[in-house]
């Protein structure tokens, strides 16, 4: 796909990613120039519609940047941001500007009081959230999904990380919000759940092209044997299988960003993310086997990358979550067969 | 990357009504098509049913209307051939030829030889075989020895082909072999058009597969006699004329739904009262088989576009072998019923037959170490 904004992106991060930046970041320093240039460059705006302040890409290209960012190991949370815009500006609230980040409200419990809606329970393993000014998150209130804008500074959080370093902070939630920051969704939206999953699914397929593209490199250098082991059949065929699990992850995450917003996003994501973390551990560990003992060094630049897609498998649901969701709809389906199944409701949402 | 980049099928391919014309007919040709049979996949024959099919306009789907065709596009043929896998409908007969010889013959054949036979393919008159393995020459394809020698009028063939599907009842076989020296290891081969009705010194003997069925032959040219007008497309373009079928041959549906009858006969069991465990399993698979379909798809859509993507076949099969060939070990872990081959119970037959026919998912069309290895090249290796 031939886009202004992918190219623009693509350029940034490989000015400004680099081994330096992604061991500083996991060692808690938040880069905070990256992000200034990152936000002037519009790309946290990419999803909010025309109406709303954005400029009208369309959804599958502006969602296609947290490939890019994946690719690159982008140790910020641009993905976060995204999501956290467009389901603000659905909402018609206020878009804050700076670093937001996500977190499932599912299990939140929300009361009014007054006018205010006032929340409580716990929010983990929200990513970024110590570098981030709000985090956003949908919860039902009287059978409406309703959108809340959480300020960090007020909120009180116990620090924790994923395998990669970033943060992922858990935070006990008793507060009440201010009125313009719990808003009712005018249409559902899929749950912050469903969002984060399809980020880390498009993510997940970027960093693991950078993986394949290491290891192919590393298999056409390292000479073993009197020649490069790139030469050896069994690398060859490694290689191969990572492209395969490669490939089917980022036409699974493609699948999934195409359906944003339409009635087949709910199945996509579930089989976006179950293809993603499934592809993470075979890619991984072929990855690591072919760079050998240097790339399970600190070193070597290859643990920011599989870490990363490691630790992706866990956010925002796991493959036995996100496998089990689409295996009761398909042994629920109203269909005669499976396979209409597959074609009609998999492919194009459940029917109404 | 471009190799893992499988761009999405073009907006508006679903071809709804298409589809649901298909299933209707299939729900009254097939009623009484019992699970055992439609477990055979697309390895079941049956004229009438092909002729019947394209009676409907459902062969010979992409060909021009001047040949028969029906001038409709990939994405729509698309849609048929995976209603007709999933349905595990008898499609053999005219599958081959309406897959790759057929357009084989569109793209490289003389006027003469489009005008006699295209027409018959998409009247689902005839059935085509592929003879290209040889005794010597299995992956290793530029091994092939069968010869043809140029004589007056024509070339006269000697050598012997093996695993040639369908080659006993097939009107024709598209013949792969040389007809000259040449220092390339792929150079000096060349395809012929071979009537084996019409054909004298073919001798054709059946192979028997592990499972007792009859799919493959052997089929010996002993001194046969082709004419001038057999060579299909080029003299020593052989090699680049294969080539270029194999995104067809490799990137279809018939790829990862060869054990679909098990799929269904395994949800059949599960439905109403699964574990959490089962669920997860079958979402899994759902997950496989909506990003197969989906890259499967996206290949037909390039296809469509005159684009040559036969790296992303090679993907494709791979991916869609491992697959298919899992499905009796998925069922396996789920449900413990034991294979019975012919059996009552149409799950135990199923899960018997398909035990049977899995291991050859990933030696038919380019074995699973060729596609890896053309995969590999594609990655820059070697």
């Amino acid at each position: 796909m031939e886009s202004m904004i992918h190219d623009m992106a693509e350029r940034l991060f490989r000015d400004h990613v680099t081994h330096r930046l992604r061991e500083k970041a996991a060692s808690g320093h938040c880069p905070e120039a990256l992000w200034t240039q990152i936000e002037e460059a519009g790309l946290t705006m990419a999803l909010v519609p025309e109406n709303a302040g954005g400029f009208g890409v369309p959804p599958a290209e502006a969602l296609g940047l947290l490939r890019i960012a994946g690719a690159h190991g982008l140790p910020l949370p641009l993905a976060e941001t995204l999501i956290a815009n467009a389901v603000l500006a659905t909402a018609n609230m206020a878009l804050p500007g700076g670093r937001l980040t996500i977190a499932e409200g599912e299990a939140l419990r929300l009361e009014r009081r007054g006018k205010r809606v006032h929340a409580s329970g716990h929010l983990t393993l929200v990513p970024f959230a110590r570098w981030a000014n709000r985090i956003v998150t949908i919860a039902v209130l009287d059978g409406t999904d309703h959108v809340l804008s959480l300020p960090v500074k007020v909120l009180s959080f116990a620090p924790a990380q994923d395998l990669a370093g970033m943060p992922r902070d858990d935070i006990k939630l008793d507060h009440t919000l201010a009125e313009t920051d719990a808003v009712p969704l005018p249409r559902p939206m899929g749950g912050m759940r469903r969002l984060g999953a399809l980020i880390r699914s498009l993510a997940t397929a970027g960093a693991m092209e950078t993986i394949l593209e290491m290891s192919i490199q590393y298999a056409n250098d390292r000479v073993q044997f009197g020649r490069p082991i790139g030469k050896f059949q069994a690398i060859q065929h490694n290689l191969a299988t990572m492209a395969g699990e490669t490939a089917a992850s980022r036409t699974a995450a493609e699948m999934a960003a195409g359906s944003y917003d339409t009635p087949a996003f709910a199945l996509t994501v579930a089989a976006a993310k179950a293809r993603a973390g499934e592809a993470a551990e075979k890619v991984g560990a072929l990855a690591h086997q072919i760079h050998g003992a240097i790339g399970y060094t600190q070193e070597h630049t290859l643990h920011h990358f599989t870490k990363r897609i490691w630790g992706w498998r866990d956010d925002f649901g796991t493959e036995l979550d996100w496998t089990r969701e689409l295996g009761r709809a398909a042994l629920s389906s109203p269909h005669d067969t499976f396979w209409h199944f597959i074609t009609d409701s998999a492919a194009k949402g459940a029917p109404a | 990357m471009t190799l893992t980049a499988f761009s999405p099928p073009p907006p508006g391919t679903d071809f709804d009504d298409l589809r649901q014309e298909v299933r209707t007919f299939l729900a009254e040709e097939l009623a009484d098509f019992p699970p055992e049979k439609r477990a055979k996949s697309w390895n079941g024959f049956s004229r009438d049913f092909s002729r019947k099919l394209a009676q409907r306009g459902w062969v010979g789907m992409t060909f021009p209307k001047e040949y028969g065709g029906h001038a409709r596009n990939a994405l729509e043929r698309y849609v048929v051939s995976e209603e007709l896998l999933a349905a595990g409908a008898p499609v053999i007969s005219h599958w081959i030829a309406d897959r790759q010889s057929g357009p084989l013959i569109l793209a490289k054949g003389t006027d003469d030889q489009k005008r006699r036979i295209v027409p018959r393919i998409a009247a689902g008159e005839l059935c085509f075989c592929i003879g290209m393995s040889e005794p010597d020459s299995g992956s290793d394809l530029a091994a092939t020895r069968t010869m043809a020698t140029e004589v007056d009028g024509g070339f006269r063939i000697n050598g012997t082909k093996v695993w040639t599907t369908y080659a006993h009842v097939a009107d024709y076989m598209i013949l792969f072999c040389r007809t000259g020296k040449s220092d390339d290891r792929h150079g000096g081969m060349s395809q012929f058009l071979v009537d084996l009705k019409a054909t004298d010194n073919i001798q054709i003997t059946p192979i028997i597969d592990l499972g007792g069925e009859h799919h493959f032959n052997q089929v010996v040219f002993d001194d046969t006699f082709l004419p001038s007008d057999a060579l299909l497309g080029g003299k020593g373009e052989g090699w680049s004329q294969v080539m270029s079928e194999l995104a067809f041959e490799r990137s279809g549906p018939e790829r990862f739904l060869s054990s679909f009858a098990l799929i269904e006969e395994l949800i059949r069991l599960l439905r109403d009262d699964a574990t959490e465990a089962q669920q997860a399993e079958i979402g899994r698979l759902s997950a496989h088989l909506m990003v197969l379909r989906q890259m499967s798809r996206s290949v037909a859509g390039m296809l469509n576009e005159g684009e040559n993507p036969s790296l992303q076949a090679a993907i494709v099969k791979d991916l869609g072998a491992l697959f298919e060939q899992d499905i009796p070990r998925l069922a396996r872990s789920l449900v413990s019923r034991p294979a019975v081959p012919g059996g009552s119970d149409s799950y135990a037959a199923v899960l018997a037959y398909t035990e049977l026919a899995v291991p050859s998912f990933s030696l038919r069309g380019g074995t699973r170490e060729i596609l890896r290895g053309i995969i590999a090249r594609g990655l820059g290796l070697r």
